[in-house]
């Protein structure tokens, strides 16, 4: 169904593309910033009441640039200009959103060594983390003061959350990890889980921006059970990697390459697989919503508003999917961490009949 | 340069026909499972959503390929 849906997108994006160009010249104000939405920028969008331009960071040549927005960097700073800007003595010149800023040395041109702006992502990474702190631990303080644990749950936000946190327990970790060690590897479950849920439906929401659509975001979560996999393998799993047992020398040489790329392909799939889900979301419905500036440009704007409401429909309904996507997504993620875990701390030692 | 997008869009194709003929594959075997004991259908379901996962993944490797042939 992805896939299928991915597939669509390829040829979309392309069109969608084509007509932004061709009628970049007549609507320069009211043109969509397409590619701003989808990638990581440097400022807050609440259409229509305005944007909010984040602060920027910038670490070069031993020390740090702190700039309140991105604007005031390209008018104010001495260091830094914009790419497009740099050479041009007028700064006022073209209309340049700003997601397609690029920020140069003023001097020769060339990129600074570090950026470490604040983003857009990054606002909404941190909103979900606060989130997960601001629910989980009250929750975390009733259950030890006994309510949950020995009565009954009280009101609609415990009652909620137990239903997941109880899926997660006995559903994900005992049934991957196995009844000895679950308890151990349960909280990292949770906390993986509800972060990224949080963080995919905050891409659900107006104005908000899906930290997951972002491949540094799932790469350092799929480097978190990536460590969690390796620091607590038993002795087994590194005897499995190294030197399979049971199997003739040479197979032994020829498996080692094997498995040790299968242990790095395990978290490169996480981490791609949670970013490519997210982000195809946001393009698919841009796509479909290009589909009507693709009639309008093909048959003129009356057969455009004719059809309108087929793709705001279509629209709605993908939205609908992002919404299921979001929750399997990290349902996926967790039972797969859950289940790497669990195949590198399991003990064989009391069944070796291989 | 044409051709690499040219290769792009034909291997994503190709990637998504894998993907759909795997996934496909696993909804027939896991509904001929739940339908012959409904009582395993959460055991089925489980593990039916990981084999997917797994396909899901291989089939991102060969989008990522694409996508890397589309920027180029």
């Amino acid at each position: 169904m992805k896939f299928f849906l991915i597939g669509i997108l390829y040829t979309l994006l392309l069109l969608t593309g084509f007509v932004n160009e061709s009628k970049a010249g007549e609507a320069e104000e009211n043109r969509v910033d397409l590619i701003g939405k989808v990638v990581d920028h440097y400022y807050l969008d609440f259409k229509p009441a305005g944007t909010i331009e984040l602060p920027r960071i910038i670490y070069d040549r031993g020390s740090f640039h702190f700039y309140a927005s991105t604007t005031r960097l390209i008018n104010k700073s001495e260091h830094f200009t914009d790419a497009h800007y740099f050479g041009s003595t007028d700064m006022q010149e073209g209309n340049l959103k700003p997601s397609s800023y690029i920020i140069v040395r003023t001097e020769d041109g060339t990129a600074p060594q570090l950026d470490l702006s604040i983003t857009s992502h990054l606002v909404f990474f941190w909103l979900a983390g606060a989130l997960v702190f601001i629910i989980f631990i009250p929750l975390s303080r009733k259950y030890q003061a006994g309510t949950g644990s020995e009565t009954e749950p009280k009101g609609a936000l415990q009652n909620m959350f137990e239903v997941l946190v109880l899926f997660i327990r006995d559903e994900i970790a005992l049934q991957n990890i196995g009844p000895k060690k679950y308890l151990f590897f349960t909280p990292y479950l949770l906390t993986v889980f509800f972060f990224i849920l949080f963080m995919n439906f905050f891409g659900l929401m107006p104005w908000g921006v899906s930290s997951t659509a972002d491949i540094s975001v799932t790469a350092v979560l799929a480097l978190f059970t990536f460590l969690a996999t390796q620091i607590f393998a038993s002795k087994d799993h590194w005897k499995h990697i190294f030197w399979f047992p049971g199997v003739p020398v040479p197979i032994k040489f020829m498996l080692m390459p094997v498995e040790l790329m299968g242990l790095l392909t395990k978290p490169f799939a996480l981490c791609i697989r949670l970013f490519a889900n997210m982000a195809s979301g946001k393009i698919l419905i841009f796509s479909i919503l290009g589909t009507i500036f693709i009639f309008s440009d093909l048959f003129g704007p009356g057969v455009a508003y004719g059809t309108s409401w087929i793709w705001v429909l279509l629209t709605l309904f993908v939205y609908l999917i992002k919404a299921l996507v979001s929750f399997i997504q990290a349902y996926v993620f967790t039972i797969l961490s859950a289940l790497f875990i669990g195949l590198a701390v399991a003990d064989h030692s009391e069944e070796h009949a291989h | 340069m044409e051709l690499a997008y040219l290769a792009a869009g034909i291997g994503a194709g190709i990637t998504t026909l894998g993907a759909g003929i795997g996934i496909g594959i696993i909804g027939k075997s896991a509904m001929e499972g739940s339908a012959r004991q409904p009582e395993a259908s959460g055991d089925i379901r489980t593990s039916m959503l990981i084999s997917a996962a797994f396909i899901e993944g291989v089939a991102l490797f060969g989008q990522v390929v694409c996508i890397v042939l589309a920027l180029k």
